[in-house]
């Protein structure tokens, strides 16, 4: 029963071949032997099958239509907006990037102080500390210095910046070599960037149907010069700089004329 | 835009189904895709695409049935009033029942097992998908099975005919 007990825990990762073979080999042991575990792992396994083969749902024919409203519906109120609140709403979309959170400018614009000040707080206590400690300069290089990295395993959000409540904050541990993480870094984003690329290139090359010869024409010699800027850039940081200029070049190619056209030419 | 659309609806549509609820999922679904065309310009590539827009999805379903569940006052997060299939489906059909078990759970064990087991996403792109480490994801998953297996009965691989 005990060994049950620690069995049932690692079924879910057993089932889906998770567990290394010492581990599995474990897990397959007792399975041979206790009938009430196995009874367990089919069931599950059962459960994991089904749910895989689940049928996909089909929208209604009227999101289509339902996204289209309501895209121009916010972008005549865009467009009633006065200036300085779009100002603000693009500071605090910026500052909330990669968050759902509906809530109004002000308490984002407060979140935004607080995230700011935080950040402002945490330099200086770090800029204070590094005063303190003894130079580690010539373990890492200077621009990544101040850089926040997660331990091993530790998942932070996108963009979200070192907040109050962040997991990255100076409590990490003082001796901890993080250079290695730091160096493969701009490889996790360079990889990220190019996948983005590859997905954003498709996405155009459908879209493409729609365009007139010239249009494709001046399209195709962007990419190229784009992505000749991409080869020629060092890597690291001014590649990713480049890659960033394709991804954008590529999201107005793909989002401005449907926008105009989704919105009824309100915009 | 409208390709755009196209790849995503079934994905998009069938979390917010299978999170809110056959009613609201319409609503949510729409949120998404406005999300979606209006944050693409900004969109600076730092995860793939799909986690992106899955992401955006799980935020606005659990978004939803919160303000839901504030508006209606109802227990736990909201799903209880979701029609249940008729009593000869359910009997007949495992995803029938499994979509009913389905609707029983908490959201947050909705969100995993449709993001892990009916999308076929891996633990890292859940975790990265519903920002929190990959063991929570793993632990979560394992529980929210658990719960199924409760809510479903003893014995479901002998009912769908699975001997092993």
């Amino acid at each position: 029963m005990t060994m049950c007990k620690t069995i049932q825990p690692r079924l879910t990762a057993y089932l889906d071949g998770e567990l290394a073979d010492e581990h599995g080999s474990v897990v397959r042991g007792h399975l041979r032997e206790c009938a009430a575990c196995r009874q367990v792992a089919r069931d599950e396994a059962a459960l994991r099958d089904g749910l895989r083969v689940l049928p996909p749902v089909d929208p209604p024919a009227t999101l289509w239509a339902g996204v289209q409203a309501q895209l121009a519906a916010a972008e005549v109120a865009d467009a009633r907006k006065p200036r300085w609140r779009r100002a603000v709403a693009r500071w605090a979309s910026w500052m909330h990037w990669a968050r759902w959170a509906p809530v109004p400018a002000m308490p984002q614009l407060a979140a935004g102080a607080l995230v700011a000040a935080a950040a402002v707080g945490m330099l200086t206590w770090r800029a204070h500390r590094a005063d303190g400690l003894p130079n580690r300069s010539d373990e890492r290089p200077p621009s990544m210095a101040a850089t926040q990295v997660p331990p091993p395993g530790q998942h932070q959000g996108l963009s979200s910046p070192p907040g109050p409540t962040g997991h990255a904050g100076p409590a990490a541990p003082a001796d901890r070599d993080v250079t290695a993480d730091l160096l493969a870094e701009p490889a996790r984003t360079t990889a990220s960037y190019e996948q983005v690329i590859e997905e954003l290139m498709t996405l155009a090359a459908s879209a493409r149907d729609g365009w007139t010869d010239e249009q494709k024409t001046a399209f195709d010699a962007k990419v190229a010069a784009l992505r000749g800027g991409i080869t020629r850039a060092a890597p690291g940081r001014p590649q990713q700089r480049a890659e960033r200029a394709l991804i954008r070049a590529l999201q107005g190619a793909i989002v401005r004329d449907d926008l105009v056209l989704a919105s009824g030419g309100v915009r | 835009m409208e390709m755009l659309y196209h790849q995503y609806k079934r994905r998009v549509f069938g979390m917010a189904h299978r999170i809110v609820g056959t009613s609201d999922a319409e609503e949510v679904a729409q949120e998404v895709f406005v999300r979606v065309f209006r944050g693409l310009a900004t969109f600076r590539g730092d995860s793939a695409l799909s986690t992106w827009i899955y992401r955006l999805t799980v935020n606005a379903a659990l978004s939803y049935l919160a303000r839901r569940s504030r508006r209606h006052e109802v227990g736990d997060d909201g799903l209880t009033d979701l029609p249940a299939p008729p009593a000869t489906e359910r009997d007949s059909a495992l995803a029938s029942r499994i979509e009913a078990a389905l609707a029983q759970l908490p959201a947050g064990y909705r969100a995993i097992l449709v993001l892990h087991d009916v999308e076929g996403l891996s633990h890292e792109e859940c975790a990265a998908i519903l920002e929190c480490r990959i063991g929570t994801c793993k632990s979560q998953l394992h529980k929210a099975r658990a719960r199924m297996r409760e809510l479903l009965g003893p014995d479901i691989a002998a009912r769908v005919g699975n001997t092993d």
